[in-house]
Order: C-alpha cells, then structure tokens, then sequence
C-alpha cells in the first residue's frame, strides 16, 4: 500500500475514532483523575485537591453501595438466566409452522423496542396494588391484591420480570436467526433415529445453539449490569433501597449531590465488576464450546 | 396432533402476555376521564382524545418531542457519515487490525454510561453545552456511531472483494470508492444502521436526564416528569406515554425486517 492510500485510509477512520476518542477518551481519563480527587459542588472553586484513595475507600466502606453492586449482581443473574432461558423457548415456538407466524413473530418482538421509561410507566398501571388490572385479575381468582412494587422482596423479583418482558424478544431474535442457521442434517439424521422433540432439542439443537446463546448472554450481561431507566420510572430505587441498583445509586447518592470524586470513583468499581463478571461468562463459554 | 394444536395454543398465548401490557397503556390513554383508573377495569367504552389534548398542552411536552426528533435524527446523521468510512476501514484491514478496530469502535457502548457522564457533565459545562440540543446530539454519538458501525461491518464484509481491487485498479482513492462504489451497495445496511440510531437515540433516558435541562429537555425525560409529579393523572401520562411509544411501534412494525437483520448482524457476526 502507498503512502497516499494509507493517509486516506487513516482520513477515513480518524472521523469515527477521533470522536469515540473526544466522547470516550477525554471523559475516562477525566474520570480516572476525578476519583482521585475531591470535586464537591461547595468546594471546587476553590480547587479540586489530590485526595490519593479516599473516594474509592469511601464507596468500599459504604455499606449501601456494596449494597447496590451485590443487589445489581443478583438482579444481573437473575435476569439473564430467565431471559435466557425464555428467549429460547419463545424462539422455538416461533419456528413452528404457525398459523399467523409472521404476525406472530413481529408482535413478539415488540417489547424489546419499547422505550425504557414507557415500560416503567406500564408496569406501574398493570401492577398498581389498588387499581392495577393484574390483582384485579388475580382476585378473581380469591388470590389477594398482591404488592408488586410494595413489598422490597417481591419488588425485586418484578423488576426481573418487567426486565424479561422487555428483552426475552432480543434473547428470542438471536436464537431465531441461530435456529434458521442450523445445519438440515443431524436433524433429520435424529428424527430418522426416532428420537422425541426433547431429545432432539437436548441433544443436537442445543448444542449448535450454544455460541449463539452465549453471545446473547454477554450482550445481555452488558445491558442488565447498566439497568436504571426501568428502575428509576418504576421503582425509583424503592421500596426503600430494595431495587437501587448501581447506577441508581451513583445517581442518587454520588452525582445528583454533586460529589463528582466519588461518583467516579464508584463508577470505576461498577466497571470492574462488570468486566470481572463478563470475563468470567466468557471463560465459562469458551470452556463448554 | 393434539400437542401441536397445544404448542400452538400456548404460542398464541405467550405472544398474548407480551403483547398485552402496551395493548393496555393504548387502552388506557384513551378512556374517558372517570374510568381511566378504576375496580373493575372497563374494558368497553367510548374512545377518546382527550388525554392526548392535555398531554400535549401541557407544559413543554409538545416542545420535548420536537427535541427528541432532532436529537436523533441529528445524531442519527452525523453517526452514519462518520461510521459508513470507518466500517470500510474496519472490512477491509488485517485480521488483528480488525479486531482492534471493531472493539474500538464499540467501545462507548461497552461501557456503562455512569463511567462516562461524570467528565462528560464536566465537559459539557466547560464548553458551554449543557442543556442544548446540540450538545445531546454530541453525547448521542456515542450510541450511534458503534452502533452503526456493528451493523454495517457484516454488509461491507459481504461485498466481493473483486470490486474494490477493480476500483483500485482504476486507479481510485479510497474516498473514491467509499463514495462511488460501497455507498450505492450497501443501501440496505445503512437503512438498518439508521433505524437502529434512531430508535436507540429515541428512547435514550440517562444522558438526557443529566446532560439537559429546562431548554433542550427530550421526550423520555419529559414522560418521567408527569409521573412524579405529586397528584398522578393516569390518563394523561398514559396519552404521552403513547405519544413517546407511537413513533417507536409504527417504526418497530414496519421497519422490522431492516431493524432485525441489522441488530442481529450487528450482535452475532
């Protein structure tokens, strides 16, 4: 390649990367050096000081926000394993031959466009304790109002599945494309051996579906570690900190106070676990395929 | 013949209960004033406007939506026009150049945005952007360009390599060919990319949250601001909640096959 072919190559990417780099670069470094220092709304006029490790000692010794990292793990888990695991099954119902299938399918993937604070809104008329149609539905049945979003324990386990309904039609479009892709032969080699709709599934799909599966799993992991539209139009964080999930908490507790030191600091940590978490799905993924 | 009537049955079904909760913000925006909220649910009634009346006389919701379309068509744009040259760049480099590019590319995706809004916040206060439109637009590159990056790499992958190495021949520039060659080609991966941007940048809430104010306020921040407000009407917020939906499902509905090759291209190749 010449030297003229190379310049404008690098003329094409510099727009793209040169903007990743100025909204990217610029803030992670300025983030790295904020949660080294103290940057408070009181103070910062009067400069920002090296403060060494404190911010980050700070948020480790705060008992509420390992709170919010443990809580966003089990919630991150909790979720991805539902989705995962009813984004298969919705992907195989919808690979049947079906009346209607293509309707079907696009109603099916609505959800996972459906903006996050809208789901919020949705959700808190669905399962409002008092008026919501859900527990309207649910005494028909002489089943007492349930406290979807008041009690803190079963708050949570709403907030997975309003996540599930949100995305099971992601995890279902993935699987979908991965099932139209799959190789005609050792299907047709197990029905000629007789096996059942389980085996086969057990035994050869599921297998072949595996890398599809666990790039959904990934995305997934990155997506659900982020939650805090849903949270914040749903929940709020509550009942009291039963569903504050990391972001919610650097939001409420670090950055709307305007304490920007530790709110890097605590972002930083966020991210470490993150990356922790998906190194770890990743090694286990690599390790089964 | 009994278990598949069944599975299908259970399909219907299952399809139901996903569609059911926007099915019912639909109905309940359209109730009329006494029985928007009630026990038991209405369920037949006389379907009425007057919600989305309110909604959009109210305060700066109408404005808000104004700002969200130029928002992300704005980002949409400048997103694509940056992304379409470096997915050349990214098709066409070594194996190992490739990955770095790729996962450089979508670096600002990877990362949580609360890393990110801190310095941004800092910055944009620095340069005097807060709270303007054009400022978001910025912010929003960083959903746009990776992801119509993604999205675009795996059509540009798809193009016979005979037809650069003839332009090369040519003896065309890598502009040249970008523009003459590639563009025309993979129209469709751009509609994908676009759609996609449009719809990510449409129902962003977090950077809108902090990086605006009073003035460039967006829709989705907008919606959340009639919910806390302290006496919650339902139907109101249901009608701009729908107002802030409607776009999305007419564009999820007709835009799908684009919408779904392109974000399963984008996420599995």
């Amino acid at each position: 390649m010449n030297r003229s072919a190379r310049l404008s190559r690098l003329l094409l990417a510099l727009p793209a990367y040169g903007l990743i780099a100025l909204l990217v670069g610029v803030p992670a470094v300025g983030s790295l050096y904020l949660s080294f220092h103290k940057w408070k709304l009181a103070s910062f006029q009067n400069g920002v000081p090296f403060v060494g490790t404190d911010n980050y000692t700070a948020a480790l010794g705060d008992p509420a926000f390992l709170h919010s990292i443990w809580l966003t793990l089990g919630f991150t888990l909790a979720a991805l394993v539902v989705e995962l695991v009813l984004g298969t099954l919705l992907a195989l119902l919808l690979d049947r031959e079906l009346r209607g299938g293509g309707t079907m399918r696009a109603m099916a993937l609505l959800p996972m466009f459906v903006t996050n604070v809208v789901i919020g809104l949705i959700f808190r008329i669905l399962l409002s304790y008092d008026f919501g149609v859900v527990n309207w539905f649910s005494s028909l049945f002489g089943l007492g109002p349930v406290p979807w979003l008041g009690d803190p324990k079963l708050a949570f386990w709403t907030l997975v599945l309003v996540d599930a309904w949100n995305t099971t039609s992601f995890v279902a479009l993935l699987v979908l494309a991965g099932l139209r892709a799959l190789p005609r032969e050792p299907l047709e080699a197990a029905e000629v051996d007789g096996a059942g709709a389980f085996a086969r599934f057990r035994y050869v799909i599921f297998p072949l579906l595996q890398p599809v599966i666990g790039v959904a799993a990934l995305w997934r992991t990155i997506d659900l570690f982020r939650i805090f539209d849903v949270v914040f139009s749903l929940t709020g964080g509550g009942p009291s900190d039963a569903t504050e999930t990391a972001s919610v908490f650097v939001y409420r507790h670090a950055l709307g106070p305007l304490n920007l030191g530790l709110a890097s600091a605590m972002s930083f940590i966020i991210l470490f676990v993150l990356v922790l978490l998906l190194g770890t799905e990743a090694y286990l993924l690599r390790r089964r395929t | 013949m009994i278990a598949r009537r069944l599975t299908s049955i259970f399909t219907y079904l299952l399809v139901g209960i996903f569609i059911f909760p926007i099915a019912w913000l639909v109905l309940t925006s359209l109730k009329p004033g006494n029985s928007t909220f009630v026990v038991p649910p209405v369920f037949f009634f006389t379907p009425t406007l007057d919600h989305y009346a309110e909604a959009l006389s109210r305060g700066d919701f109408a404005s808000s939506l104004v700002h969200s379309i130029i928002v992300s068509s704005t980002a949409t744009l400048f997103g694509i026009a940056a992304a379409v040259p470096a997915a050349y760049i990214i098709s066409t480099s070594s194996p190992r150049w490739r990955r770095v590019l790729r996962v450089g590319a979508l670096l600002p995706q990877l990362l949580p945005p609360i890393v990110l809004v801190v310095p941004l916040f800092l910055e944009f206060r620095m340069l005097a952007i807060t709270d303007t439109l054009y400022g978001l637009s910025f912010a929003y590159l960083t959903i746009t360009i990776p992801v119509s990056t993604w999205v675009l790499v795996p059509f540009l992958d798809d193009l016979p390599v005979e037809l650069q190495e003839a332009a090369l021949v040519d003896g065309a520039t890598p502009f040249t060919i970008v523009r003459r060659v590639i563009l025309p080609l993979i129209r469709p991966g751009i509609v994908a990319a676009a759609a996609i941007s449009i719809l990510y940048t449409w129902n962003e809430f977090f950077y809108a949250l902090i990086l605006t104010g009073r003035d460039a306020k967006t829709a989705t921040v907008s919606v959340v601001s009639f919910m806390t407000v302290k006496e919650m009407d339902w139907g109101r917020i249901s009608a701009a909640g729908i107002l802030v939906l409607l776009p999305v499902l007419v564009f999820a509905l007709f835009a799908q096959r684009h919408l779904t090759r392109g974000l399963v291209s984008g996420s599995v190749k």
